[in-house]
């Protein structure tokens, strides 16, 4: 077999700009996931902030992911300044993730993934796709209100600080959501068995079952997990998130502005997923019986490690996002005027973790007495991924080495995309 | 008649002001009917070729190859148009432009020397001739939509370009300002985002950047009488926007 060069210059229905470089011969394969996006320098500018700057600047590494930035922000500086939030505030900073997880995921399983299953370049360019199109877009649209209702706007939402809120919405606004939300929760709920149904293509992950690949995320006593947990994996891991920190570790290629990560244990450097696939699999159980019952019925069996089918894990999470939701604004207590608790500043380290809707995302702060940036870390989950989704394309590449080079660049796209990338988060990463 | 062609392009930015144009979720189907997207990578598989009629370009200027892709776009396109703070201002990673830019490099990257970027994040306006500039940090949808049917149908889009003061007296919210004596940039910041942060009783922050003609200098003398050092009013101008605000501010003085 002749070598073959495969050359994709810039992905498309992914978020930010990156392309792949491999070269394929009968022995061996040699594959480059290279992120051409622009680095903006994030953890340098921060320097010298104050603790609000931190929540309003982070939220601008992902137009898509937002909510996440400043939880992982506001929990980090809380833990330094010894607060303990009411559980109010704790309640409606889950409502707020979930309304980013409805947005963040519609926005993947039907406008840029989801084509890929029907043949189309689009979601608008095929008339038999419409229908879903119109449901995530629907779906999308509803989880923004809710997010605006909490952040008054859903890209660079500006109500979260430190210590809770600068303004909670009223009950009522967020009941008169109800409706609408308990009727898309409905439609999810059947679209599980949409997404199990889709056209699987085993070429794509027909080696996966044999890659035994460690995933990883939060996990929390008793609920699915988005703001808290200790960091667990299928292969053992069960550490805090302080620890965990201590265990991954970045590293720079001549060809990516993305930091790659691996975990090391006992000398040994693997690469690891996180996401919706790695919640699923390790949180299954704390799902409402509802949404079990609908994934029972769909076929659906924990774990999944096809990476391709992390649509059907972002469905599962989309139906489990409405849930909580409507959960969260039936409970609802209004905090009134103690939107935000008092606080004093305090200079100190610490390390947080959220499950952004692409998977943890790991931020460590050194801030001095005034509460202002000396020193600052973020990990966003698709620098994590990247060196799995690395591996991902070599075994893929590997496997079909014969097939024609459009016919591997198809495939190469397809799998970057299940992993839902952010590439803008990924450039902005850790001092080593 | 031939659809009308439209090209959205991404340079140094998060996503978030292509992401406002999804948002239009409604108006998104709508959108595909009055014009042709040609391109959009974000949404689409197709490649770029031949020309357009309208660019919207999102995000910075900030390495040396997007210098020549803006141009490139530029030639190809009848009318083009930035949206965003980023497009418009240089954005937040514009902070670099004040700063030394080797040590900025070498906090993020281990290997600094294998990164492809130019020590100042610019907006495009500094390097190829802009129809039409669209403000904030997001954009605001409602206002990327006339925007996008202006340019449709070849119309002005009616944008108002005064403060957020106005807006925000307009809707009777009580002045952060004079009443809680909060270093607001209201007076100075153009209107568009719909009065959020005065809304939930907080200062404005000035994600639609500085109105034409924007007093900098009599707000940051009250900010110092509220007790701010000069360097803390600098920073409160120093955001999304902080090139624009600094060269309103070095215009005027």
């Amino acid at each position: 077999m002749e070598k073959k060069t495969l050359r994709i210059d810039y992905l498309s229905r992914v978020e930010g700009e990156a392309g792949v470089y491999a070269e394929i011969s009968a022995d061996r394969v040699k594959v480059e996931l290279r992120v051409f996006e622009a680095p903006r320098f994030f953890e340098s500018f921060l320097r010298g902030r104050s603790h609000q700057d931190i929540v309003d600047f982070t939220a601008r590494i992902c137009g898509i992911c937002p909510v996440a930035y400043q939880m992982s922000a506001v929990h980090s500086i809380e833990k330094i300044f010894g607060i303990e939030i009411d559980g109010r505030i704790r309640q409606l900073r889950r409502l707020f993730y979930a309304a980013e997880w409805i947005e963040s995921h519609s926005l993947h399983v039907y406008l840029l993934q989801g084509p890929d299953f029907y043949g189309a370049g689009s979601a608008w360019e095929n008339r038999a796709y419409l229908p879903f199109a119109k449901r995530g877009l629907a779906f999308k649209k509803l989880g923004n209100s809710l997010m605006a209702m909490i952040g008054a706007r859903p890209v660079h939402p500006v109500s979260a600080r430190v210590g809770g809120f600068y303004k909670t919405p009223r009950k009522k606004h967020l009941t008169a959501l109800l409706s609408e939300l308990e009727r898309a929760y409905e439609q999810s709920l059947s679209a599980i068995s949409w997404a199990a149904g889709l056209p699987f293509n085993s070429a794509l992950s027909g080696d996966s079952a044999a890659w035994d690949f460690e995933y990883i995320s939060l996990r929390h006593p008793n609920e699915y997990p988005m703001n808290e947990g200790r960091v667990v994996s299928n292969k053992g891991l069960d550490e805090s998130m302080d620890s965990f920190a201590g265990i991954t570790k970045e590293y720079q290629t001549e060809y990516s502005n993305t930091l790659h990560s691996n975990i090391q244990r006992d000398g040994e450097k693997t690469s690891y997923l996180v996401g919706p696939l790695a919640r699923i699999n390790l949180n299954s159980g704390l799902l409402p019986s509802e949404i079990i019952n609908a994934m029972k019925e769909s076929g659906v069996a924990i774990p999944i490690k096809n990476v391709e089918m992390g649509i059907i894990a972002r469905s599962v999470e989309i139906a489990y996002a409405f849930h909580e939701a409507i959960r969260i604004i039936k409970g609802y207590e209004e905090a009134g005027p103690d939107a935000a608790c008092d606080f004093k500043t305090r200079s100190g380290t610490a390390t947080w973790i959220t499950e952004a809707p692409r998977g943890m995302l790991i931020h460590h702060y050194t801030l001095d007495d005034g509460g202002h940036v000396e020193n600052c870390v973020i990990i966003p989950p698709t620098a994590q991924n990247a060196a799995h989704i690395e591996r991902s394309l070599h075994n893929y590449l590997r496997r079909n080495a014969e097939k024609s080079l459009e016919s591997l660049e198809k495939g190469c796209e397809k799998i970057i995309r299940s992993y839902d990338p952010c590439i803008s988060c990924s450039v902005h990463l850790v001092k080593m | 008649m031939k659809k009308p062609t439209t090209g959205i392009f991404k340079f140094t930015s998060c996503d978030g002001c292509q992401l406002s144009m999804l948002n239009l979720e409604d108006d998104i189907l709508r959108l595909t009917e009055l014009t042709e997207i040609a391109y959009f990578r974000e949404g689409e598989d197709n490649p770029l070729v031949g020309h357009l009629d309208l660019a919207v370009i999102e995000g910075s200027i900030s390495t040396e190859s997007q210098k020549k892709k803006i141009t490139d776009i530029r030639e190809r396109s009848r009318h083009l148009i930035t949206i965003g703070a980023c497009a418009t201002a240089g954005g937040v990673q514009a902070l670099r432009n004040w700063a030394d830019f080797d040590a900025f490099k070498k906090i993020v990257y281990p290997k600094p020397d294998y990164i492809d970027a130019l020590p100042a994040s610019t907006p495009v306006s500094e390097h190829v001739h802009v129809d039409y500039e669209l403000w904030g940090c997001p954009i605001d949808t409602l206002e990327l939509s006339e925007v996008l049917t202006s340019f449709l149908i070849g119309k002005r889009p009616g944008i108002p370009a005064h403060s957020l003061c106005m807006e925000c007296k307009g809707k009777g919210i009580a002045c952060v300002l004079v009443s809680r004596e909060e270093p607001c940039l209201g007076p100075v910041t153009r209107s568009g985002c719909g009065v959020l942060c005065p809304s939930l009783n907080r200062a404005c922050y000035g994600c639609f950047g500085p109105m034409e003609g924007a007093n900098i200098e009599t707000l940051s003398g009250i900010f110092e009488r509220f007790g701010y050092s000069a360097d803390e009013c600098r920073m409160m101008l120093d955001k999304m926007n902080t090139y624009a605000f600094r060269k309103e501010r070095t215009e005027k003085s």
